[in-house]
């Protein structure tokens, strides 16, 4: 049971909103998920495998029946889940630096959110409101976001010059050559273990 | 802001003291009564950040401890906590973290640094040898009368001489010592590409708390430090790295690859750093070094990698690309405000000229001092996440070219374009340039909190 496995860390936080005020957060989230400039930065830091926010209906929460007791919730919920590549200290430090005021805009629904900046208080926060990950799988534990990426790349024009190659003469092939290795020579990075957690 | 009290803070702190001599002592404090009594002796003679108008002194002297050393001056345990953890923990306990394993492991360093002896460092720096022994004797005479401490061992270090004269080039034959940034409130003239990137493409110097303890950071907050306040203010911490140079294999590898690269091996020897030898930024000429381009403030760290994303100028492993990104991540450098540090120190052993017969066994390297407000948020981070890793930079596993812990399978891509001078080239199979010999975390007092050691008044409510 581990937050972690391998170059990949899962996080969910789940934070208590009063439902008034969920009706704001979906007005922002209607606007986030439209205006894609908007979550650009979010997607540009290129560790961050993905983010996601979920709202949580304190009366969406499921009812069996068969003598369970009926709640009445006094709170929505906002469930945040996100992968990413790294260490939870940089994350929380990213996201403080260079979001801070999209994640504002997100979690001051949230009671007791003490704002993204200054960053201690809310590391503080979040990890009351985290709850730790019980089973986690990751196809590439040696590897991230950035990894696969760049493997693809490799694959890409790989193929592609292993199809135009049947062809070429000695020198056409060595042109090809040079352009597929200045296509790739920015994504070599190899992948292995991810360096000791602190 | 305005400036700071430099006459409380050590003057290692404020300024590159730019002598070309020093001496580094270890210390194991022996009795905390007499050893206080000792510091209070010493006190008087400590180098401040105080402006040098009658010009510089012969020689300077300041002083740091180990946590170790704390304990061994008998400052309360309420203290002593409050501490980071890394510092708690020191150099050798944080290797995994680090990646001091292999050649680089504890087990592989020095004497001094093996054991958990070594309380406090003492640095002189001087204008002459001379003017270092004479200084010297007269600090180990202090030392030895007042039975505070013994002297465990000493590291002499000078900048490297040609042709008569002390210079800023290190062993493999670079230029160094143009990385450094500014902060607010610290007195220095100022250069274009020393501090924070801002939107508007300027620079301007970062917030004091990332030098010095109590003051805010580029968060906006506090860094962490230990309680008192007074025990903490206008001190900084500091990392000490004895590294050594294989220079008989550093010369021998880019001899080989050199041979298989189209662009020359002075290229190559800037490609791995992003600085052609005399200190040319790789970015600013990629095909020639420029030399009154390094010895103008304003143009010689005055640059940024945003046109350059595939590398083909300066390499995206470089090393002064990797240790100090700029703009590589995006959001005008903000994801590196926070994991900048500041190097003093000097290279140590004798300068061999290229051609000369050389070997690896013999003692040369540099001494890395870095100091910084938190080891864990800048120093760990930049030596673990930059250094011995390289996912931010889109590199995945592999290390920095030259001074990586390679262990003889470390590779370096040389980003290139379709110009025969200017190949893409992959170095591989690369060994550790460069190994740890030892070193260990320290903290650097403000005059204050030093005079409240010695007289045993740290108070920590």
């Amino acid at each position: 049971m581990s937050n972690i496995n391998g170059k990949v860390y899962a996080m969910n936080a789940i934070t208590p909103m009063k439902p008034w005020k969920t009706w704001i957060l979906r007005g922002f989230f209607f606007v986030l998920g439209r205006v894609k400039p908007l979550q650009q930065d979010l997607i540009n830091l290129s560790f961050i495998e993905f983010a996601r926010w979920v709202v949580l209906p304190r009366r969406g929460f499921p009812f069996l029946g068969n003598g369970q007791k009926r709640e009445e919730l006094q709170y929505d919920y906002l469930l945040f889940f996100s992968n990413f590549n790294g260490t939870w200290n940089q994350y929380i430090d990213a996201f403080s630096a260079v979001l801070s005021r999209g994640l504002n805009l997100i979690w001051r629904w949230s009671e007791k959110f003490p704002g993204s900046v200054p960053v201690t208080p809310f590391k503080n926060y979040i990890a009351q409101v985290q709850f730790d990950t019980d089973y986690y799988y990751t196809a590439y534990p040696r590897a991230t976001a950035n990894d696969l990426k760049s493997a693809h790349i490799v694959q890409t024009s790989l193929d592609a010059l292993s199809l135009r190659a049947q062809d070429y003469t000695p020198a056409q092939f060595a042109e090809a050559y040079l352009h597929f290795v200045i296509q790739v020579q920015a994504h070599l990075g190899e992948t292995g273990d991810a360096p000791v957690v602190f | 802001m305005s400036k700071l009290n430099a006459t409380d803070i050590q003057g290692f702190v404020l300024r590159g003291y730019n002598l070309p001599v020093g001496r580094y002592l270890f210390l194991h404090l022996e009795d905390a009564t007499r050893a206080r009594k000792m510091i209070g002796q010493l006190l008087g003679q400590v180098t401040t950040g105080q402006r040098w108008d009658g010009g510089k002194p012969d020689s300077t002297m300041n002083i740091a401890f180990t946590h170790k050393g704390l304990a061994a001056l008998d400052l309360p345990l309420a203290t002593l906590i409050t501490f980071p953890v890394e510092f708690q923990d020191g150099m050798k306990e944080r290797s995994g973290i680090l990646g001091d394993t292999g050649l680089n492991a504890p087990e592989r360093w020095d004497d001094v640094w093996r054991g958990d002896r070594v309380h406090m460092w003492l640095g002189v720096n001087a204008k002459s040898p001379e003017a270092l022994e004479a200084r010297c004797a007269k600090l180990l005479a202090t030392i030895q009368e007042s039975g505070g401490a013994t002297l465990l061992g000493s590291q002499d270090a000078a900048a490297v001489v040609i042709d008569g004269k002390p210079t800023t080039r290190e062993h493999f034959g670079y230029t160094d010592g143009f990385g450094n940034p500014e902060y607010l409130g610290v007195e220095r003239s100022s250069q274009p590409g020393q501090g924070k990137l801002l939107a508007d493409g300027t620079w301007a110097p970062l917030a004091t708390g990332e030098l010095l303890l109590g003051y805010a950071d580029e968060a906006g907050e506090l860094p962490v430090a230990p309680v008192p306040h007074l025990l903490a203010a206008n001190g900084t911490f500091m990392v000490y790295r004895k590294l050594h140079q294989n220079l008989a294999t550093f010369r021998a590898y880019l001899d080989e690859q050199a041979a298989l690269y189209g662009g020359g091996k002075e290229k190559l020897a800037a490609k791995f750093i992003g600085r052609w030898r005399d200190g040319t930024p790789l970015e600013l000429s990629p095909d020639k070094p420029d030399f009154p381009l390094t010895q103008d403030p304003k143009r010689s760290t005055n640059f940024t990698y945003g046109a350059d994303p595939e590398g083909t100028r300066c390499p995206l492993g470089a090393h002064v690309r990797r240790v100090h990104p700029r703009d590589d991540f995006g959001f005008h450098g903000k994801l590196i405000d926070r994991r900048r540090i500041t190097r003093r120190g000097l290279p140590y052993g004798a300068f061999v000229p290229e051609g000369e017969p050389v070997s690896d066994s013999e003692d040369r390297g540099v001494i890395f001092m870095a100091l910084n407000a938190s080891i864990s948020r800048q120093f760990e981070f930049v030596q673990q996440q930059w250094i011995g890793y390289g996912n931010d930079a889109h590199l995945g596993n592999d290390k920095d070219m030259l001074i990586g812990n390679h262990g003889g399978r470390g590779r370096f891509v040389v980003q290139g374009d379709t110009r025969p001078e200017n190949p893409p080239f992959i170095c591989s199979n690369m060994p550790n340039f460069v190994e740890l010999r030892g070193g260990e975390y320290f903290f650097l007092p403000s005059i204050t909190a030093l005079g409240m050691i010695a007289l045993s008044l740290v108070d920590p409510r």
